[in-house]
């Protein structure tokens, strides 16, 4: 029966190869949503990731750094600089806003730094120098690839110049970049002053983070402080919060398009093959031996999809932020799982109508074929 | 008197209700012994595919009960059927029905899946049907690339596999040639007649009467025995086909007795070596 079933399907080579590159094309998609999202959430992370200071300091409930404003004085930084186990405290200032660069728009995370603030700047230059002069920036090196704009170059924020002096790595996210300026430009900019952002406190070796961090909570008057770990992680979730509904809603319509695919495939098989399943019933092949070869044929159309779509997720996936370097695609292999959940789900439903048709073909029909 | 392979009784079919109802089989009764050969002829529509397709357990009757093998399949499960068709009943049909995506051997061991000894134990079966039927150099082709006559071959072994008591052919030679056509009755002649299997044909081909044991009438769903004193029967020498002296023109005289053939092949043969057919 086996071998009916795949020999029956195979002898349709168009259909079998169309079928399963339509169902390939469907899990391509759930896979590179869902890995451009990824992506993008570990790029929403990627300035509190790589500066890793061991204690955030920020405003008395604030907890994260995305989309978020926090305002600290500057007594306070001094403050946490003198409580024991503290190495180092790094002021920076931060706002959110569109760097305009000609017709070109980006929305981004500027960060002021200090003339001293090193610590908390790019942590890659592929191109000119860490800021030094007033009204100077150091943006993404994508940003310069896609538009153009490079050292030299102009750029405004809100209603400030910038000129372009260094390029950075890791930095650019199609959602928000970061931007790095002045301090001084930047609190001009915001209109403030004696105030600070965030605190990037350095902690002495052998001090517990998670102990510095209550301390500081404890000490200083409306401040939070959060290990670095409990910062990432507030973003990261942040982050998730504000994608995940749209890939849930994409993975469920692009899953639904994959067992409408894999059941229109398999029906119209059952359909075209409705003289040979009436002839198998007739010799004495069961229901329900017929049911299993539908999910079979319907599962074999399913696996080669799902085939298709991790070969392509392992091999060519890798090699398209070479061609779009705006795009950050994270494949990771909890998604690949969960594409073979669903291809099993979409392989069942696929099955459902053809297999429907089937139980209620009459196997006389034989004898008027 | 053997005891009748099929045991029919006041077999009725209807289809429809109130006043659209049509009665496609209607009140027949009939026994099928063992070996026996029976052409069921008939109008188009008079039912005879209906009464075909409830001996072979493919429709259940309106009335009436049907025995195969002293199994009543009316009184079965719909899910046990297939394994009455399967095991007790060959089919072979006028399109040849073979699976196209199957060689000529896979066709014929299709239905041994369901044996209790499963296709491994049909292969050897399936061997001498293959060369009985003259498949042997066919063995590994598609049914698209085979001949009417060698399709029609592989649909009988393909019935013959599971070792039925009944075959039920449905207008075996409508789609063949008349010497094809022969060929085929010939073969069916011989399976009922030296193998002992039951047939039951079902055709509107009259040189199919040459082989039948017994001819059944249907018309508007009743069933009679043909008369058939028109007939003078007599056997060809080569096949043991039943031929009738009055209507058949292929004949010769040997040694002052005549002689009649079902065909011109049958002819040819006994007149390469008469002696081997006339002792």
């Amino acid at each position: 029966m086996f071998k009916w079933t795949w020999k029956s399907l195979s002898s349709q080579r168009g259909t079998l190869a169309g079928s399963a590159l339509g169902i390939a094309f469907t899990f391509i998609l759930v896979i590179f949503f869902d890995a451009v999202w990824r992506g993008e959430s570990v790029q929403i992370v990627s300035y509190p990731d790589h500066v890793k200071p061991d204690v955030w300091v920020m405003q008395s409930g604030v907890g994260n750094m995305h989309m978020a404003m926090s305002f600290v004085w500057d007594w306070k930084a001094d403050q946490i600089a003198k409580m024991p186990g503290v190495k180092r405290v790094t002021p920076i200032l931060y706002m959110t806003s569109v760097v305009s660069a000609g017709k070109h728009r980006m929305f981004a995370f500027i960060v002021g730094l200090l003339p001293d603030a090193k610590r908390a700047g790019p942590w890659k230059l592929t191109a000119g120098r860490h800021i030094g002069n007033p009204q100077e920036a150091v943006i993404p090196d994508v940003f310069s690839k896609i538009t153009g704009i490079g050292i030299g170059d102009q750029l405004r924020i809100v209603d400030k110049s910038f000129t372009v002096v260094g390029l950075s790595s890791g930095t650019y996210s199609s959602a928000n970049s970061v931007l790095f300026v002045p301090f001084a430009d930047l609190e001009e900019i915001l209109s403030s002053s004696g105030t600070y952002s965030y605190l990037l406190v350095d902690a002495k070796e052998g001090t517990d983070p998670n102990d510095l961090a209550k301390r500081i909570r404890d000490q200083v008057e409306k401040v939070n402080a959060l290990t670095q770990k409990e910062f990432v992680s507030n973003d990261l979730s942040m982050a998730k919060q504000m994608g995940v509904g749209i890939i849930v809603i994409m993975t469920a319509i692009c899953s639904a398009l994959a067992a409408l695919i894999v059941g229109f495939t398999s029906y119209s098989l059952v359909i075209r093959r409705r003289r040979e399943i009436a002839i198998i019933k007739a010799l004495g092949i069961g229901n329900d031996k017929i049911l299993i070869s539908v999910i079979v044929q319907s599962g074999i159309l399913t696996f080669i999809g799902f085939i298709m779509a991790m070969l392509f997720a392992l091999f060519v996936m890798p090699a398209v932020p070479l061609l779009l370097p705006q795009l950050t695609l994270a494949v990771s292999t909890p998604a690949l799982f969960q594409i073979g959940l669903i291809a099993l789900v979409v392989a069942v439903l696929g099955a459902l109508i053809p297999a429907w048709f089937v139980s209620r073909l009459d196997p006389a029909t034989a004898f008027h074929i | 008197m053997p005891e009748p392979v099929i045991k029919a009784r006041n077999l009725t079919k209807s289809f429809g209700s109130g006043h659209t109802v049509v009665v496609a089989v209607d009140n027949v009764t009939l026994d099928i012994q063992p070996g026996e050969i029976i052409l069921v002829m008939g109008p188009s529509g008079s039912g005879k595919t209906t009464l075909l397709s409830m001996l072979g357990g493919l429709l259940k009757p309106t009335q009436g009960t049907i025995e195969i093998d002293n199994a009543d399949i009316t009184t079965l499960k719909e899910s046990a059927l297939p394994e009455i068709r399967a095991l007790k009943i060959g089919f072979i049909f006028q399109a040849f029905n073979l699976l196209d995506a199957l060689t000529v051997q896979e066709n014929i061991l299709f239905p041994a899946q369901l044996h209790a000894g499963g296709i491994n134990e049909a292969r050897d079966r399936a061997d001498v049907l293959i060369n009985q039927l003259g498949l042997h150099k066919r063995r590994n082709a598609l049914p698209q690339t085979l001949s009417g006559g060698e399709k029609q071959r592989v649909a009988i072994a393909r019935a013959l596999i599971n070792e039925p008591k009944v075959i039920l052919a449905d207008e075996p030679t409508g789609n063949l040639d008349s010497q094809t056509g022969q060929e085929v009755m010939m073969i069916l002649h011989d399976i009922a007649h030296e193998q002992g299997y039951s047939v039951v044909l079902v055709s509107h081909d009259p040189r199919v009467e040459d082989i039948a044991d017994r001819i059944l009438w249907l018309e508007d769903g009743k069933l009679d025995d043909r008369q058939q004193e028109r007939h003078k029967w007599s056997r060809d020498p080569v096949c043991g086909m039943r031929v009738d002296e009055r209507t058949t023109t292929i004949k010769t005289e040997y040694h002052n007795k005549q002689y009649f053939f079902c065909s011109d092949k049958c002819l040819q043969r006994f007149n390469a070596d008469p002696g081997q057919y006339t002792k």
